[in-house]
């Protein structure tokens, strides 16, 4: 019996997932509904001066993208885990962390890259100016990354469990403590007319190390939940 | 001849002989604890000498740094032995891992608790977005993740895997947050206490700290071993050892 390559093993999966997310449009929606909504709340709370909504935009729209990408995070594998095809997933001949990498791009796809794209919307909601909006999609395609691996990990701890999102938000966002601290630094460095180089390549070490380990560790952790 | 260590420690990870040997530990520890804790906190409080620049306010350092230091080093404890656990599987790693996060959270607490009454008169404010006492705070919030996903499991040693690996991710984020904040902004002291080189810090302040650290040390053990005691009681309920204990219990 022959099987698939690594390439092709790859390719099926991200398409599957693709697929299976574009027959659940509505779903790919709610983040960016979420997101909108979160920041339009903004304004009407703390008043509408240009200057303060300026001043806070982009840890604003940080902030919101994250909690937006921890609302979605609990979908990565729970209708695997419904029909059982996450089972079948652990058993494949191909190294599962590599397929479990396929798994969260085509999550980061779905989730993070609508936010990131609705995000120049978002900004002039908050009257940022329009020369720091680069360097604030940088930061969050840096950063959204890096959160999808994360709650990758801890998706794939809790997947044994009786499900329950607080206890998501409650490991996932100390961890993304320093993302937020780096993409926030550029953007303020950016709005104050500094160089913002030095966060974002942090952001960017960052994320080429989480880009190999969190892969490999997502699949002890899944290995570890379905494990009874 | 040289291996009895290894022996000893095979032995010891069994759960029975674990159980007796905490049981034998646990008073020696507690009165250590309490014998400790007395004369530093008398050292602390009456003998040593007022701060020049803080007057008696300083003397919350007796509380606080010891307990600063339980929170780094039951998570220490707590990675090394989830570690332990995940690679060996023994049961004992686990259950000392699981029992330790509680007992870490209620130091990081105090921690954080004794560092803003202290901050009130020096800094003039409660709290403050400083690395250390942000750091602290990520601490506590790992630990009670750490204990959140552990009782999310209905199994037991299933949960424990999963929230010992959790504690392992937090071991490698700990250091980054810490640096990440530490880059945002400061504004804590740095350190005084060094374990290598000249400590700055008077030698009457010195040693009643030093009590307290053992205190909270052998509190830490006697704490953990009467945890683990219990633990290990309810994890093995149906084996023969716990019935000939709840046996010996009933006929006292």
């Amino acid at each position: 019996m022959t099987r698939p390559g690594l390439t092709a093993a790859c390719g099926a999966m991200l398409r599957r997932d693709l697929t299976l997310a574009w027959r659940r449009r509505s779903d790919i929606a709610m983040p960016v509904l979420y997101a909108l909504i979160v920041t339009m709340l903004f304004p009407f709370a703390l008043g509408p001066e240009d200057a303060l909504l300026q001043r806070i935009a982009g840890g604003v729209i940080l902030v919101t993208v994250l909690l937006a990408m921890l609302l979605a995070l609990d979908a990565m594998f729970s209708s695997d885990i419904d029909d059982g095809s996450l089972e079948q997933l652990v058993l494949v001949p191909q190294p599962l962390a590599v397929m479990l990498a396929m798994k969260i791009l085509a999550h980061w796809l779905t989730t993070a890259l609508p936010l990131i794209v609705i995000t120049p919307l978002l900004a002039a909601m908050l009257h940022l100016p329009a020369s720091v909006i680069p360097v604030l999609l940088l930061a969050l395609l840096l950063c959204t990354p890096l959160l999808s691996l994360f709650g990758a990990i801890l998706v794939a701890l809790t997947a044994g469990t009786r499900r329950s999102g607080m206890l998501l938000a409650l490991m996932l966002l100390p961890l993304c403590v320093p993302a937020l601290i780096f993409a926030a630094g550029a953007v303020a460095a950016a709005q104050q007319g500094l160089s913002w180089i030095a966060p974002i390549s942090w952001l960017a070490a960052t994320l080429v190390l989480t880009l190999v380990l969190a892969p490999l560790a997502c699949a002890v952790a899944l290995r570890i939940a379905l494990d009874s | 001849m040289s291996n009895w260590i290894p022996l000893w420690l095979h032995k010891l990870s069994s759960p029975p002989t674990f159980y007796r040997f905490a049981g034998v530990l646990r008073p020696w520890a507690l009165a250590l604890a309490l014998v400790f804790g007395v004369i530093g906190l008398y050292g602390g409080l009456v003998l040593a000498p007022p701060d020049y620049q803080q007057g008696d306010a300083y003397r919350i350092i007796f509380i606080h740094v010891p307990c600063a230091w339980m929170s780094m080093f039951i998570y220490a404890i707590m990675g090394v032995s989830a570690f332990v656990a995940l690679v060996w599987r023994i049961k004992l790693a686990e259950v000392v891992a699981m029992q330790s996060a509680p007992i870490g959270a209620a130091f990081t607490f105090i921690t954080l608790v004794t560092g803003s009454l202290w901050g009130k008169p020096m800094w003039g404010t409660w709290w403050t977005w400083d690395a250390r006492l942000t750091s602290e705070l990520v601490l506590l919030f790992l630990y009670l993740g750490v204990i959140g996903l552990y009782q999310a499991f209905e199994d037991r040693r299933q949960g424990a895997r999963a929230a010992g690996f959790l504690a392992i991710i937090g071991v490698i984020n700990v250091p980054i947050v810490h640096f990440s904040v530490d880059w945002w902004n400061t504004l804590h002291q740095g350190s005084t206490v060094n374990i290598f080189g000249p400590s700055k810090i008077s030698w009457d302040m010195l040693w009643p700290l030093l009590a307290m650290t053992l205190a909270t040390k052998f509190y830490y053990a006697a704490s953990l071993f009467l945890r683990a005691q219990t633990d290990l009681l309810s994890m093995e309920s149906g084996k023969d050892w716990v019935r000939r204990i709840a046996a010996s219990e009933v006929d006292q």
